[in-house]
């Protein structure tokens, strides 16, 4: 089988922080590639910099060296492009679910009865057709976070980078967005990069899951996930899975047989 | 073992209920009694010669005074003077200290060269400032208003400053990963997570702006609550005193009001949960 082409690829990147203790290098020498397609997931260590990655890609940081390269060319960074989803579902407060979701056409400078019409429309598609007129404060965790879901792929991004999005849910919600989202990024055909922390999660969504090692990061192994499930949660029940899920355990140095 | 916490025990479910006066019609009749109480003490006082009338005054006194001065228009053409002058300092100092403050969020720079220029004018008691306000404004309206204005703007700048420097910089991430630019930035998430702290500052700045018009009525003036106060008193007319400084406690217990009402329709996404008070 021949790879799919790449999409995105990050060549080289190095970013340091200066802190109290002098300068803390959290990048070094990253490199990897996303396929046209992809879905990957980023693990990893807590606090090894899977944010700081997701920034520059979005265009907040800047990286000390290093390239990306989208679809061949040369770019600064994919801000405007990407689609960025949080741990928090940082909607915006003041808006209604459907302010919340026409912000990203807001800021392009859409039409908006267009815009509207739009956001009408996916908010049915995602079951939450009745709370357009609804503030956020008077949603579940899991309502807002779909919310945020469409917030992101209504603007249509080339690349969704999801950083955690769904740790601060409880379990039957996680699995229940997992699965929104697996068929949302099948209905839309989006590239994915996922971090997270949840070994499971990145098994049963991923198609590859990239390991990083501790501070600072570097790429210390690339695993396909070869699963044909159609859902997370029959990924789950695949015989496979518990070996995909071990083999990643043990590359993040975490014991999961007991050896005495 | 050490003694464990011990658990409330349950009461009768007689002993548990509310007393009765605390429902809004016993808490309003409690309130009535205590103003009434208040003033036939006093009046008490005066007839029994226990105070004397002549250096706080009397009810029955203010009473009559009051009932002439709204017969003749006197107290309510005071008034309006009074307020107008009030409101206008207010919302002029709002809008302006708001907007400055906001603006400095565009260059923290600025920001930065300003912040003890701010300070040292806020430190500065601006009821000092009266004397030259007036010799710079003249006696009419204008002065009463600078004065006002001074007091609130530097109020609302500095809420307006601080909350946009405190606005949720994850918020703002978004928007520019979403490819927004500084003004979309500043319109569509610094504005709107600053407004509740600009809103907060018109409880503090309705009484500023009463301040300001007071004073300047004291210093100079033709007209108003305050002029009716400093004129009466320095004839030892204590009823009419007070007639004033009733007639403005009327007219900040009011605009406290009006004030809370659009706090609360202003921002109907903060409609917070009264019933998830903690009952001790």
């Amino acid at each position: 089988m021949q790879s799919p082409p790449v999409q995105l690829s990050v060549r080289n990147i190095r970013k340091s922080f200066s802190g109290k203790a002098g300068e803390i290098a959290v990048l070094d020498d990253l490199s990897f590639g996303i396929n046209e397609r992809d879905f990957v997931s980023i693990i990893g260590p807590s606090g090894c910099g899977k944010t700081t990655i997701f920034n520059i890609i979005a265009g907040l940081l800047e990286p000390d060296s290093g390239t990306m390269q989208y679809r061949g060319t040369e770019i600064e960074s994919l801000r405007g492009r990407v689609g960025y989803m949080m741990q928090k579902d940082l909607l915006f407060p003041w808006r209604t679910v459907l302010g919340n979701v026409l912000l990203g056409l807001e800021t392009r400078g859409i039409d908006r009865a267009e815009a509207e019409g739009k956001a009408r429309e996916y908010l049915k598609g995602f079951g939450l057709s009745g709370f357009e007129n609804a503030y956020p404060n008077t949603l579940s965790g899991g309502m807002r976070q779909r919310v945020a879901l469409i917030r992101t792929l209504i603007m249509d991004p080339d690349i969704l980078l999801l950083d955690e999005p769904f740790s601060a849910l409880d379990y039957q919600t996680r699995l229940y967005l997992e699965g929104v989202l697996k068929d949302a990024v099948e209905t839309y055909n989006k590239t994915v990069i996922l971090v997270t922390h949840d070994i499971d999660e990145a098994v049963a969504l991923s198609k590859r899951v990239i390991v990083l090692s501790g501070r600072p990061a570097r790429v210390k192994i690339v695993h396909d996930i070869d699963l044909s499930a159609t859902s997370p949660i029959t990924a789950r029940s695949d015989t496979r899975f518990s070996g995909y899920f071990h083999a990643l355990c043990a590359e993040l140095d975490i014991q999961t047989e007991k050896t005495a | 073992m050490p003694d464990a916490t011990p658990l409330p025990k349950r009461k009768p479910r007689a002993a548990r209920r509310r007393p009765h006066f605390n429902t809004p019609l016993g808490r309003a009749t409690l309130q009535a009694l205590a103003v009434v109480g208040f003033f036939a003490l006093w009046e008490l006082g005066v007839r029994m010669g226990w105070i004397s009338a002549f250096l706080v005054g009397s009810p029955f006194g203010i009473f009559a005074v009051g009932y002439k001065m709204i017969a003749s228009g006197e107290l309510l053409s005071d008034t309006w003077f009074t307020l107008f002058e009030a409101i206008l300092g207010f919302v002029i100092g709002t809008i302006v200290g708001s907007l400055m403050g906001l603006a400095l969020w565009y260059s923290v720079f600025v920001a930065r060269l300003v912040e003890p220029f701010i300070v040292a004018i806020n430190s500065v008691p601006k009821i000092a400032l009266a004397p030259i306000v007036v010799l710079w404004f003249g006696t009419g309206l204008v002065s009463k208003v600078a004065l006002s204005v001074s007091l609130t703007a530097i109020v609302a700048l500095i809420a307006a400053y601080q909350a946009a420097k405190d606005a949720d910089v994850d918020l703002q991430s978004l928007l520019i990963s979403m490819g927004a630019d500084k003004h979309q930035v500043f319109f569509k998430a610094v504005v709107p997570s600053t407004l509740p702290s600009i809103i907060a500052t018109f409880r503090i700045n309705i009484g500023f702006g009463l301040v300001g018009a007071v004073v300047g009525e004291f210093i100079s003036s033709q007209r108003g609550l305050g002029h009716l106060i400093y004129t009466a008193s320095s004839l030892y007319d204590l009823n009419t005193v007070w007639v004033g400084l009733f007639t403005l406690m009327i007219m900040g217990f009011v605009l406290y009001y009006v004030i809370d009402m659009i706090e609360r329709t202003s921002l109907p996404w903060k409609q917070s949960n009264t019933a998830h008070q903690v009952q001790v």
